[in-house]
């Protein structure tokens, strides 16, 4: 009974993991079809495999630029938002200003809102100081994206570690830079790992704000999926297929080095974080 | 190092942790402070170490106030109570961390960290990380290294709480060791009273963030100047009886005997140690001595001696008795308890200050311990 209930639970899981991987498979295979294959009904599996599009794709020469921009602006805003985020969250951790909960509260209201929401005045002021089209002021604003939900997951860890090991290393001689990097920091590296992997995901994904406040210089990837969906009169198969497969590389490959601490980061952070 | 606590108080909130402590702690000395929990032993430390500061009063160290210095410029070790080993060192980098920001050179380092690791027989740890390790190991790597500091003066807040009895014994004798050794101040926190005595060679009796007595061991617990001093302080506790001195008699729980010379009357406490209750112990051998009809209601038998819960005329009476020539008494047995009044003392009913007997206590020196005395209640 128990063999045959484990059987069906895996295949449940198994087609359940199969429809989720499909349009992904779907879009990898794409990228080495003609645009022909790509569009022939039925879908053919078996098809002979060409570098044409990714060819195609690299002669672009903005295209480099684009990925380099994806690139940096969030690594950029991500390491600015955790290195922010962890000294604030300790700070509210350790000394528990007056209004800790209040301004906690306040933090995540920012995410409260839907971006969109606030594109009209952050566009306005992003014009009105000049800011538009720079790559400082766009990672800052992803940062600034990014810190609330830091914040809450690393203020949960920074809880979680005893303020006796503070005492230990003050006692010893140990000045607060001593603690909060060498005692503290060690003790938290899956709540930085966990929020430097959900907030690097996020401004990987942004295309609206980069379309609105950004500019010729700071276009990434979405941008460009986005700009180069219609091309010589219909839908630029190809150009998606190989973008796209190039775009999921980074999120995958981080996804799987560090699913386990995805995984804390989960149970952890979001569940208050996303309140 | 002479230290010495002048006044010391400190607040949180509307709770006194400390109330105008005074503590003179003798240089090279093993001093133990005993309390109950939440009596203000960690706070204490928490301000001699630095890491508080004291509201008011001044902490002396060879003269020189040093309540206000940061922790670094303390030379003070500190063991706290939970062992806060740093999960991402090995023991050997853990127990080296004083000496480490300190910037002692590494071979000065290694040759401290394995004296004390032979002292403490972890040598055989040094290498593994905290979460491989025992309790008891986590605990002796944690004195370790709060003794691994350049300091003078070591603080130890309840170490050894938690540890099992045979562990806990052979940890006592290597402190005692550790102490002879590097020659410096000990100040060590327990709530265990038996673990107060067998460590200390001074003892200071902490009660409600006050020292109510402080001494050579063998004092505090035969002349307790105060009755926290006798209560606080031996195992089983001591019995304890609100009575009156009326007409040259005193009369307290199951008690009546003479009043001693020249107390005055009114209201009174008694105090008197188990040890000092005979069961059955045939006719009184001193002149005056209390026998007393009593009915055992539970009896402890420790193997070398048992601890006796009676009933004597509807007070409960505790009395502790060496098993080498007798049994213990029965359960619901009737017994005869004898009591010499020698053995009984005497403490304020107000301020709960020893009353020796023949020599009453002077009027301005009642009141004044009236003034210092746990608010106004007792």
């Amino acid at each position: 009974m128990s063999r045959i209930r484990e059987v069906a639970y895996y295949a449940g899981l198994w087609l359940i993991a199969l429809i989720f991987f499909a349009p992904i498979a779907w879009i990898v295979m794409s990228s080495f079809k003609t645009r022909t294959d790509i569009l022939a009904v039925p879908p053919k599996f078996l098809f002979s495999p060409t570098l044409e599009n990714y060819e195609a794709l690299f002669s672009r020469s903005e295209i480099f630029v684009q990925i380099g921009n994806s690139i940096l602006l969030s690594l950029g805003a991500v390491i600015i938002a955790v290195v922010v985020s962890f000294l604030a969250a300790f700070c509210f951790s350790r000394f528990r200003p007056k209004g800790t909960d209040f301004l906690m509260f306040l933090l995540l209201s920012i995410r409260m809102l839907p971006g969109p929401a606030v594109i009209l005045p952050v566009f306005l002021m992003y014009v009105g100081f000049g800011w538009k089209d720079s790559h400082l002021w766009l990672m800052l604003f992803y940062a600034m994206f990014s810190i609330p939900f830091s914040v809450w997951i690393l203020k949960g860890f920074l809880d979680g570690v005893s303020t006796r090991f503070d005492e230990t290393g003050r006692v010893n001689g140990g000045s607060w830079a001593h603690i909060i990097f060498k005692v503290v920091m060690p003790q938290v590296r899956p709540g930085l790992i966990a929020a430097f992997i959900f907030n690097l995901i996020f401004v990987w994904n942004e295309y609206l704000f980069n379309f609105i406040i950004g500019g010729v210089n700071t276009q990434n990837i979405p941008y460009a999926l986005m700009v180069g969906t219609y091309a010589d009169g219909g839908v630029a198969w190809t150009f998606i297929a190989t973008m796209t497969s190039l775009y999921l590389v980074v999120p995958v490959v981080f996804i799987y080095l560090f699913q386990k601490y995805l995984l804390v980061g989960m149970t952890f952070g979001t569940v208050r974080g996303e309140v | 190092m002479s230290l010495v606590f002048k006044d010391v108080t400190r607040r949180y909130g509307d709770t006194l942790a400390l109330d105008g402590l005074s503590l003179d702690v003798a240089p090279k000395s093993f001093t133990v402070i005993s309390g109950p929990p939440k009596s203000g032993k960690s706070v204490l430390f928490r301000l001699l170490v630095g890491l508080e500061n004291p509201d008011s009063g001044q902490i002396m160290l060879d003269g020189r106030d040093i309540s206000s210095d940061a922790p670094a410029d303390r030379p003070v070790g500190f063991v706290p109570q939970n062992f806060a080993l740093y999960p991402h060192q090995t023991v050997a980098q853990n127990m080296a961390y004083p000496l480490t920001l300190a910037r002692f050179d590494r071979a000065e380092i290694a040759r401290r960290v394995d004296r004390t690791a032979g002292i403490l027989s972890i040598t055989h740890l040094l290498k593994k990380t905290p979460d491989q390790l025992s309790g008891g190991e986590k605990q002796r790597v944690a004195v370790a290294r709060g003794l691994l500091k350049d300091a003078s003066i070591f603080v130890l807040d309840d170490p050894l709480v938690g540890l099992d009895y045979k562990l806990r014994e052979r940890l006592m004798d290597e402190l005692k060791g550790l102490r002879d050794e590097l020659d410096a101040t000990f100040v060590y926190a327990t709530s265990d009273s038996l673990e107060a005595l067998t460590m200390a060679q001074h003892l200071a009796v902490i009660d409600r963030g006050r020292i109510v007595q402080h001494g050579e061991a063998d004092i505090v617990y035969h002349q307790p100047s105060h009755d926290r001093a006798l209560d606080l302080i031996g195992f089983p506790n001591a019995n304890l009886y609100d009575g009156m001195i009326e007409g040259g008699r005193v009369v307290a729980g199951p008690l009546t005997f003479s009043a001693p010379a020249g107390a005055r009357p009114g209201r009174i406490r008694v105090g008197l140690r188990p040890e000092h209750v005979l069961i059955d112990a045939g006719a009184p051998t001193t002149s005056g001595a209390l026998a007393l009809p009593a009915t055992v209601t539970l009896v402890e038998n420790l193997g070398g001696e048992a601890v006796v819960y009676l009933d004597c005329a509807g007070h409960s009476v505790t009395a502790a008795m060496p098993l080498y020539d007798a049994p213990p008494p029965k359960m619901h047995s009737a017994v005869t308890l004898t009591v010499d009044p020698a053995t009984i003392l005497l403490f304020d009913a107000g301020t709960g200050a020893r009353v020796r007997s023949g020599e009453p206590m002077p009027l301005a020196a009642a009141q004044e311990a009236l003034q210092r005395s746990f608010g106004t209640h007792g």
